[in-house]
Order: structure tokens, then C-alpha cells, then sequence
């Protein structure tokens, strides 16, 4: 295991591409940290600060930077298919690794990444909330960092289909492309198509995007403005319901275990040359 | 003697083309082992499936006499066509990761570099490498761990005549050391130099193989005609001075047996009093042997 990962260690922190990809992320994260407080004086009655208060802050700001994981994705498509360009998939397997650990490699990149994002979101949302919060208890402060989890799960799952897309094609840009048409294009389309059927929960980029939903505004905003009546909601219907909540953290697993199983299947096919 | 690869009915098309069939192929620690063959004849696709890259459609191998895994390649040091390594590294790096594959520390990367004459590049990107010295870097990354077997194929493909020469330099020295060669070539001269057996490969299929002494040894062969053809013919098929004896175009063609010399016939000829009135040396080359055997349908 750790043989692999220093292997890939190797490849990656010297690889600019990966670098540059990587560094974009770092930035729209931090960037968020200046930005969105200095937003927050263009708008006048609502305030953006609201949103970074313990506890709603982790809900917030999974929602924000949940697009974000897409860039994850990008770089596991880029260096796999950088590997049959390279040939060097071949390399690796001529002097001793097995196509098995082939795959275990990306799929340990994938979970250090994963593990990365996570830890980025969870620091950033710390940072805010300690400087937003008024009132600061442990339990308010914890309260609703199980987003936490499924935001790993929503990387994971991602990346693991980026990874069977690089699989499949082989080329890099038109991994790319594929990957970004069906999280930009297809899937929407099909939600739309399907928008009378339960079916349409069920699209595997909709239902990660649910991983992570919209955080419920209205509540936040209504806590602060104590409003006697509280809003009907359901009338404004600007949250969208999808499927329950473990329901469909159990859908996205699945989808990322099929991708990981493809993938696999893949890999010991493919011919090296 | 220990087994090192053992090929049985290995078979691998690719759509139309039959890349190989019903190959067999038996090699044993300390062999020189040469796969010769025109080019398209199966070589690379044989050394292609024994170190995992494709699958074969049919048949087995076994390395060390076990069936195949990947671990097993540890111990061997393979370069296959043109070695591939990541272009924006540095020769080191690039050394560093077969290193983690193998699974041996990184000590022996300057010992390989230096045979390889490439100490002077090695902080240079594998990008900016000449052909040659990208063939190098290949057979120094094979040389990484001192495994006891190697496989190479056509490892002086693209180098300049200096190049090719450095190489086959490298190679025998590592033949001397008593490591065990699977070398894959077109070029006769350089399995007859380097190897101690040989497997003759045409289409896939194997044509021959054994030692490369008697495969690819040099015949002497002679043309000679005489008064009586016939007769002389009669009496040299149950002589010991010939191997082979066949008529072409009124002339006998013989394939002398080792230690014979032309003289040796006309002094037989002129003790069965038969007179040899024409008498040429057709010494087979290498190239024109290797042609035959490879023409031959």
C-alpha cells in the first residue's frame, strides 16, 4: 500500500498539470474565506455572515464547494490517461506490479483526495464558524459536521467515475469532455426528461449532487429575522426533496462500487501497448 | 539445470493477424537464449504476454517453474520494444519508481546509471532524451536489482553502429556473469554473438531451436561435378564425408561433414576412380542459412 501510494507520490508532485489543478482548488477554497465576507457588504438586509454561524456553516459550505470536487475528478481522469499516453501503464506492469495494483493505486489516490477535500472543507468551515459564530458551545458547534461524511462520499463517488470514464477512453480530452458533458448536460437533461418519474433521483451525477443539497435558507434566514409566522415552504418549493437522505447515500455507494467493478474489469482487460 | 520460462502451446492473434501459434519454448538458467525472426514474426508478442502486458489466447507459461504473477517480474529485468517512462521526470525519478515497484531501495540507481553511461543526465528530464539514450535508460532499468534473468527485445533498435555496439558490450557482460538472456532479435549477427541457443521463429510459428552451434553452425558446402554423376553420388550417400547430397542443375551439391575438407572428396573420388573435373566452395553464410531456414514454408 504504501509502496503504491509513494509511487504515485512521485509521479504526481512533479507533474505541473496536476500541480496548477490541485493549486486552483487550494485557492477556491481560501479565496471563499476573503470573498464571500467581502460580498456580504454589497448585500444589505440579508447577510452572508448568517450563513457562516455554527451550526449551519458546515451545511453551507458543503453546498458551495461541492462543485468543486468536479476538479478532483478532472485530475484523477487526467493522470490515468496520462498513463496510457505515457505508456507507461505498460512500464509499471513489465517491471512486477499486477494490473490489480494498477488500480489500487488510483483508487488509494482517490481516497487520499478525498480525504483532502474533506479535511480542506472541514477546516474552512471551522475557520468561518469560529469567527462568525456568536454564541460558541462544543454543541453547536458539532452539530450537523455529519455533512462531513457524505461530502467524502460525494468526492469518492466523483472521482471514481471520472476514473472508469479515463478507463474507458483512454483519451484525455475526451474523458474530459464526456465526464463534464454528463455532469453538465446529460444528467440535467435527463432530470428534466424525467421530471414526472421518481426515476430522475436516481441519475447517477443528480443523486451525488443530492449528497450534498441545497442548505435550507429560508430557516436560516428566519431564525435571525424571528418572524412570527414561520414561511410555507413547501409553497416556495426552492428545495428541492429527492430521496431520503440514507437512501440515497446507499444509491451513490453503489454507483461507486459498479464504477470501481468496471474499472477493474477494465484494467485486466486492456491490452498495454 | 533449473527452468526459467517455460512456454507451452502459447497462441495470441490479434483480430485477423496470428501474432503466434502452438508456441513452445523451454529456457534454463544460465542460457544465452535468442528468439530470432523477421520482423512480424512473433517475437514481440511472445515477450508481451511472458511479462504480462497482453493475454494470451491459448496455452501457458510458467516463470521459475510456477505459474505466472506479477511479483514474479520483479526478478526480471525486461525492456519490451521502446522503453516508455514518465517524460517530465528526471532519469532518477523515473528510476525511483520501478525501484517502488520492485520493491528495493533506491542504492543501486547510480550503479545502473553509470553502466548505462547516463550518470552525466540523470537529473535531465526522460523528454529531452535522445533515442539512443532512451534505450539505455530501458536497459538500465532493467539492470535495476541485478535480477538474475533478463528479457530484452531488440535492444539496439535505433541506436547508431557506437551505440550498438556499447549495448551488445553491456549485454554479454551481464551473459558472462552466468545471468540467464531471453533476447529477441532480427538480426542474426547479434544473436549468434550474444547467444548460446536459439529459437527460430517465422509467422508465429517455430521453425527451430537449440543450440545456436548447431543450428546456425557454418556448413561447408561444395558443388562438384564428375565423368559419372551418378556413381559418385551412390558412393558419397554411404560415405561418412558427407551430410547432405542433392543435384542441381547437373551438378552435386554436398554439405560437408565437420573436419571435411573439399580435398577430402577428390581424394575419395580419385580412389573410386572418378575423375572431378569441376569442384566450387559455396560456403553457406549465416544470413543466407537463417534466410533458408526462415523461407522454408
Amino acid at each position: 500500500m504504501r509502496r503504491l501510494l509513494h509511487i504515485e507520490q512521485i509521479k504526481l508532485l512533479n507533474y505541473n498539470p496536476f500541480r496548477i489543478t490541485l493549486g486552483i482548488y487550494f485557492l477556491a477554497f481560501t479565496l471563499g474565506l476573503v470573498i464571500y465576507p467581502a460580498l456580504d457588504k454589497e448585500i444589505p438586509v440579508i447577510s452572508l455572515s448568517d450563513l457562516f454561524r455554527f451550526p449551519d456553516v458546515w451545511l453551507f459550505l458543503t453546498w458551495v464547494t461541492e462543485p468543486y470536487n468536479m476538479l478532483l475528478a478532472l485530475i484523477i481522469i487526467m493522470i490515468t490517461t496520462k498513463e496510457f499516453n505515457n505508456h507507461t501503464f505498460k512500464t509499471q506492469v513489465i517491471f512486477g506490479l499486477s494490473r490489480t495494483e494498477l488500480l489500487l493505486q488510483k483508487l488509494l489516490l482517490v481516497v487520499v483526495l478525498a480525504l483532502f477535500a474533506t479535511l480542506l472543507l472541514g477546516l474552512t468551515s471551522l475557520t468561518l464558524g469560529l469567527i462568525y459564530s456568536y454564541k460558541l458551545t462544543f454543541k453547536i458547534a458539532m452539530e450537523n459536521t455529519w455533512i462531513l461524511g457524505r461530502y467524502f462520499v460525494s468526492s469518492f463517488a466523483y472521482m471514481s467515475m471520472g476514473l472508469l470514464v479515463a478507463l474507458l477512453m483512454k483519451n484525455t480530452a475526451l474523458s474530459l469532455l464526456t465526464f463534464l458533458a454528463m455532469r453538465v448536460f446529460v444528467d440535467p437533461v435527463l432530470f428534466l426528461v424525467l421530471r414526472k418519474y421518481e426515476l430522475r433521483w436516481y441519475l447517477p451525477m443528480r443523486a451525488t449532487t443530492q449528497l450534498t443539497p441545497v442548505p435550507n435558507l429560508i430557516e436560516i434566514f428566519e431564525k435571525k429575522m424571528n418572524s412570527a409566522e414561520p414561511i410555507d415552504e413547501s409553497a416556495l418549493n426552492i428545495i428541492p426533496d429527492g430521496l431520503p437522505g440514507w437512501q440515497n447515500i446507499m444509491l451513490v455507494l453503489t454507483y461507486t462500487i459498479m464504477a470501481i467493478f468496471f474499472s477493474y474489469r477494465l484494467m485486466q482487460r486492456r491490452r498495454f501497448t | 539445470m533449473k527452468e526459467i520460462l517455460s512456454i507451452q502451446g502459447l497462441s495470441k492473434s490479434y483480430k485477423n493477424v496470428r501474432a503466434i501459434r502452438n508456441l513452445d519454448l523451454q529456457i534454463s538458467e544460465g542460457q544465452a537464449y535468442g528468439i530470432l525472426g523477421p520482423n512480424g514474426s512473433g517475437k514481440t508478442t511472445t515477450l508481451s504476454i511472458v511479462t504480462g502486458i497482453i493475454k494470451q489466447d491459448a496455452g501457458m507459461f510458467r516463470w521459475f517453474n510456477e505459474a505466472p504473477e506479477a511479483s514474479q517480474r520483479r526478478f526480471i529485468g525486461s525492456l519490451i520494444e521502446t522503453p516508455h517512462f514518465y517524460p517530465y521526470l528526471n532519469l532518477v525519478k523515473n528510476l525511483k519508481i520501478i525501484c517502488d515497484i520492485k520493491g528495493m531501495p533506491y542504492g543501486d540507481i547510480d550503479r545502473v546509471l553509470e553502466t548505462a553511461n547516463l550518470s552525466e543526465r540523470k537529473k535531465s528530464k526522460f523528454s529531452t532524451l535522445s533515442l539512443g539514450m532512451k534505450q539505455r535508460l530501458g536497459i538500465a532499468a532493467a539492470l535495476l536489482g541485478d535480477p538474475r534473468v533478463l528479457v530484452l527485445d531488440e535492444p539496439t533498435n535505433g541506436l547508431d553502429p557506437e551505440g550498438i555496439a556499447e549495448v551488445r558490450e553491456l549485454v554479454l557482460i551481464q551473459v558472462n556473469a552466468g545471468k540467464t538472456l531471453i533476447l529477441a532479435s532480427h538480426i542474426l549477427s547479434e544473436v549468434e554473438k550474444i547467444c548460446s541457443h536459439v529459437a527460430i521463429l517465422k509467422k508465429g510459428e517455430l521453425l527451430a531451436n537449440g543450440p545456436v552451434k548447431e543450428l546456425l553452425a557454418e556448413d561447408e558446402i561444395i558443388e562438384i561435378s564428375s565423368n559419372n554423376n551418378e556413381e559418385l553420388k551412390k558412393l558419397l550417400k554411404g560415405s561418412p564425408l558427407v551430410k547432405d547430397i542433392e543435384t542441381e542443375n547437373g551438378l552435386l551439391v554436398l554439405t560437408l561433414d565437420e573436419e571435411v575438407k573439399p580435398a577430402d572428396v577428390n581424394s575419395f573420388a580419385f580412389a573410386n576412380k572418378l575423375v572431378i573435373h569441376h569442384m566450387l566452395s559455396r560456403k553457406r553464410s549465416l544470413e543466407s542459412h537463417f534466410l533458408e531456414l526462415v523461407k522454408e514454408e
